[in-house]
């Protein structure tokens, strides 16, 4: 085990309608085998210590699959590693005297709510405009009732792995929206359970996602690159596929 | 309805895009083809612009297609370049691009209005270049000057670099992205804009350093 020096700046901002700015934070004796999120504890137990408001953060799972956590750590969405969220990033990764900026996931559809803590409400919104199935409900039907190739049933799993962390978002230079949306899209059109209903939710989440102020996609694939789950941009391809196939049949 | 659907929505502007793109650089290819006989000899070029002209009916609505189409790629693309402005590049007080390479992708209307800016310059040049001097020889004389050949280059350039990313990115517009072709696909957003700037910067370098002089 062993432990290094940091220096954090740190976005702080009271609520959706204060000024924020950064702040700069000393914290010594950094066990390197926490992960970040325990990195920010400590610092809010010494703020608290020092009857400081403690930085407000949002987390849940703690294990990279519920996709609450996420910040922007020296610019790059969830930090320096490769398809790890927040709170799997480790502070092996940082070395003795680092200076490391902290800033809130940004995009116009995510009002700030307090320090890091973002509203991401738009992202459910989307989910609630289409991208769900309706089944009316009976008995449980047979696991394998409905066929599906095992190379489907893949490309599915895969869109679906998306935890709606929003960092795609956060880190578009256009703060579009196109990677979450393709993979709620992708996860279903790909199925058979999600046929039914496959052109009107192509519609319907693509109309939602423009509402809410997200951007134009001008492929420049920063999204995949910081996506924790590794989700792919073919997920975006099969978007403007459903998309417009759906305009052209449906609309 | 559904062309205004589509129109309406962000998707479907990017098909707009890619769709006027994609007949952007099928022009580009039959009008590469044009020049590259200037590589032949005076009159082989001569005759195929003569032939051309003998066609005004085509010509008239190959033109006016034309400049519809670039229109829509130029409103289209403008429209996005300011929607898109109003996401702050400086939203944050670092910001790290993980995606190396990011160059033509983030001067996409910047390479395109140096296009757009030269398509006036050729349009005033050989367009409406005098009618009783044969385009061969107009061809010859303004190439022939050196800062207007280097201009041209510079223009090709420039549009190298708008395909190197607009290519890859109108296939990806239009859905196509899969692991089969990705390698093809990426071979060909790097040859297809070079074959464009060999073609035509080739004919300017070749009245530009003088080796065209007896073509
Ligand atoms: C012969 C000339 C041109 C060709 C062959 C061409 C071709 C293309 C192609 C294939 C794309 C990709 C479409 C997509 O992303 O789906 C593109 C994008 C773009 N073009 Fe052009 N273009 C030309 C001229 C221009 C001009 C004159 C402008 C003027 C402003 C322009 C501005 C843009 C912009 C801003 C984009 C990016 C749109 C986006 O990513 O959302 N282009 N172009
Ligand atoms: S806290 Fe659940 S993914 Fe990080």
């Amino acid at each position: 085990m062993s432990s290094i020096n940091l220096t954090l700046k740190i976005w702080r901002q009271q609520n959706s309608d204060a000024l924020g700015r950064l702040e700069t934070y000393t914290l010594d004796n950094v066990n390197t085998d926490m992960s970040f999120l325990e990195m920010l504890d400590v610092l809010n137990e010494k703020l608290t210590k020092e009857s400081k408001d403690p930085v407000a953060f949002d987390h849940d799972c703690r294990e990279g699959i519920c996709g609450m956590c996420g910040a922007i750590v020296d610019g790059v969405a969830h930090g320096p590693e490769k398809e790890v969220t927040l709170c799997q990033l480790h502070m092996r990764h940082f070395k003795d005297g680092d200076s490391i900026v902290i800033e809130p996931f940004r995009s116009r559809a995510y009002p700030i709510k307090k320090d890091l803590l973002i509203d991401r409400s738009a992202l459910d919104r989307i989910i609630q405009a289409g991208g769900y199935v309706s089944v009316n409900t009976g008995g449980t039907i047979d696991g394998n009732a409905i066929p599906i190739s095992s190379q489907k049933a893949e490309l599915a799993m895969d869109a679906a792995a998306c935890i709606g962390c929003g960092a795609c978002v956060a880190s578009c230079p256009n703060g579009a929206a196109m990677l979450f949306t393709s993979a709620k899209i992708s996860q279903l059109a790909l199925l058979p359970q999600g046929q039914v209903e496959r052109k009107q939710r192509a519609l319907a989440m693509v109309e939602q996602m423009d509402k809410e102020g997200f951007g134009n996609c001008t492929n420049a694939k920063e999204c995949e690159a910081v996506c924790p789950k590794g989700i792919s941009i073919r997920n975006i391809a099969r978007l403007n596929r459903e998309y417009l196939l759906a305009a052209l049949t449906e609309g | 309805m559904w062309f205004v659907r589509l129109l309406s929505s962000s998707i479907g502007k990017k098909l707009i895009m890619a769709a006027t793109g994609l007949l952007l650089v099928l022009f580009l290819i039959t009008h590469a083809a044009g020049n590259a006989t200037i590589f032949m000899s005076s009159d082989v070029f001569q005759s195929y612009a003569d032939e051309l002209h003998s066609h005004p009916l085509i010509v008239l609505v190959f033109s006016f297609s034309l400049l519809l189409i670039f229109l829509c790629h130029i409103v289209a693309g403008l429209y996005l370049f300011f929607e898109n402005r109003k996401v702050s590049h400086s939203r944050y007080e670092v910001t790290t691009r993980v995606v190396k390479n990011s160059f033509a992708s983030e001067t996409m209307p910047y390479t395109g209005l140096i296009v757009l800016l030269f398509l006036f310059v050729h349009i005033f040049g050989f367009t409406f270049s005098p009618k009783d001097v044969q385009i061969s020889v107009t061809v010859k004389e303004l190439l022939g000057n050196f800062f207007y050949a280097l201009f041209y280059i510079f223009a090709f350039v420039a549009l190298t670099i708008h395909l190197s990313h607009g290519f890859w990115s109108m296939l990806q517009t239009f859905g196509i992205n899969h692991p089969r072709y990705n390698t093809l696909i990426s071979r060909l957003t790097l040859g297809i804009p070079l074959f464009f700037l060999l073609i035509f910067g080739g004919v300017a370098l070749y009245f530009m350093t003088g080796l065209g002089a007896h073509y």
